[in-house]
């Protein structure tokens, strides 16, 4: 229990530390922002009660608002997300159903499963994150390119380092 | 009572995200309205500690950067000196300009943190208040516009960047004096939109933009960009690509300038109004 916390706390703040330092920086034609940080609510374990992922989420979101100086931009997408997770991972779930004390991860339930899952909820971060930031409609089909395209590089990002995470 | 408890207890989860909701979106829409928030300023002491730290590891990287525009900074100012002393005979020349010139008050400051990667960017400056920035105050770069003060704690100080959404700049076209304003459409780091410029006029390409200096925040030709194309949409209007002389991605040493009568203007645009 109390290992499986220092742990996320360390997920935590690597991907909080790999978001401020190295992604919030990179300047690539401005469609280009993946926001990984999201990662962390995809790792939390399957049987998480929902009111404590809301509350995780919640301060994920914030901390990163802190750092990027925009309050509640970060912390309203990430609240969605966290919200619409259970839903997500019951409509996913495999035949068999979820193995308890699991994570979700790549290695239990593989791939193909790993992927949709993260598509799903990155995407709803993004769509939410993206819109909430012009707070317009006016420009829609470029807000929804610039959500493609970073959701794009997040999943390819968070694919890569689930990848690795296999390895520890 | 108990089914109150039981509606809640089935609820909960929806309750919390209502509320946390809430808190987010009551954040956002006050921290849209930069400049008001203690909060955020607040907020912004915390980190602005950390991000010091970052910056400062950061600013060894353009050292070298920063040692040639130095140089060709002192070069220049040299040369201005020179040119100065040359010509302080011919009083009335400097004196007409000087006078202009008393209008606004110069000085330095450096960006200490700084994005360009989103759809409202904004700086924060390593003065505030003490050194006596306020706000509204125009930042310039030693290349052009930067953008405007909106927030100020004792400290520290965030400015809005031209590529901001929410900027919109007067400005106009060096050659024939024809102004129109200037906004960021959020697509390009190093491109601006100038609007309003009516389609009977000749526009040319390369021709410098400037500010007008109508806000009463900034001066009256600072320069912002070159015209690197134009088109004619439907309307009116020509739709003008800006080329903008200030990189934002390097922007490091910035003036910034507070125009002292801003409040007699004021004051005399809003008998009239």
């Amino acid at each position: 229990m109390i290992n499986s916390i220092i742990r996320y706390f360390l997920i935590f703040l690597f991907l909080v530390l790999i978001q401020i330092l190295v992604l919030n920086n990179i300047q690539f034609s401005g469609y280009v922002n993946p926001y990984v940080y999201i990662m962390f609510i995809l790792l939390l374990p399957v049987e998480i009660p929902s009111w404590l992922l809301l509350l995780l989420s919640f301060a994920l979101g914030l901390t990163i608002d802190l750092f990027s100086g925009s309050p509640g931009m970060h912390s309203s997408a990430t609240l969605l997300a966290g919200f619409v997770r259970p839903y997500v991972l019951r409509l996913i779930a495999p035949r068999d159903g979820y193995e308890s004390g699991s994570e979700p991860s790549m290695q239990a339930y593989g791939f193909r499963w790993f992927l949709t899952y993260t598509v799903i909820i990155v995407l709803i971060h993004h769509t939410a994150l993206f819109y909430l930031e012009v707070f317009r409609l006016s420009g829609f089909f470029r807000t929804f390119a610039r959500v493609l395209i970073s959701s794009f590089f997040s999943i390819s990002f968070i694919l890569f380092l689930e990848y690795y995470r296999k390895g520890k | 009572m108990r089914s109150l408890l039981n509606f809640l207890l089935k609820f909960n989860n929806l309750i919390i995200f209502i509320v946390l909701e809430g808190v987010s979106l009551f954040l956002l829409a006050n921290g849209n309205n930069y400049h008001n928030t203690r909060f955020v300023t607040g907020l912004r002491g915390l980190t602005t500690g950390i991000d010091r730290r970052i910056s400062n590891a950061r600013s060894y990287f353009h050292l070298r950067e920063v040692n040639q525009q130095l140089a060709a900074e002192n070069i220049d100012l040299r040369n201005r000196l020179e040119h100065y002393a040359r010509e302080e005979n011919s009083v009335f020349f400097w004196v007409t300009d000087s006078v202009y010139k008393q209008q606004y008050q110069h000085t330095s400051a450096v960006v200490i943190e700084n994005s360009i990667n989103k759809q409202k960017n904004f700086f924060t400056l390593n003065k505030g208040k003490r050194q006596g920035i306020r706000i509204d105050m125009a930042v310039i770069s030693e290349d052009g516009v930067a953008g405007m003060i909106v927030g100020v704690s004792n400290n520290f100080s965030v400015a809005m960047s031209l590529l901001n959404l929410d900027f919109k700049l007067s400005s106009r076209m060096k050659s024939n004096g024809y102004f129109g304003s200037l906004t960021w459409d959020g697509k390009n780091p190093h491109e601006a939109i100038l609007n309003d410029i009516p389609q009977h006029v000749t526009v040319s390409i390369g021709d410098t933009v400037e500010t007008t200096g109508y806000s009463a925040i900034f001066p009256e030709g600072i320069k912002i960009g070159v015209v690197s194309s134009y088109k004619k949409p439907g309307g009116d209007f020509y739709r003008i690509t800006v080329r903008l002389f200030t990189d934002f991605r390097k922007l490091h040493f910035v003036d910034v300038i507070g125009n002292l009568k801003k409040g007699e203007l004021l004051e005399l645009q809003n008998q009239y109004q």
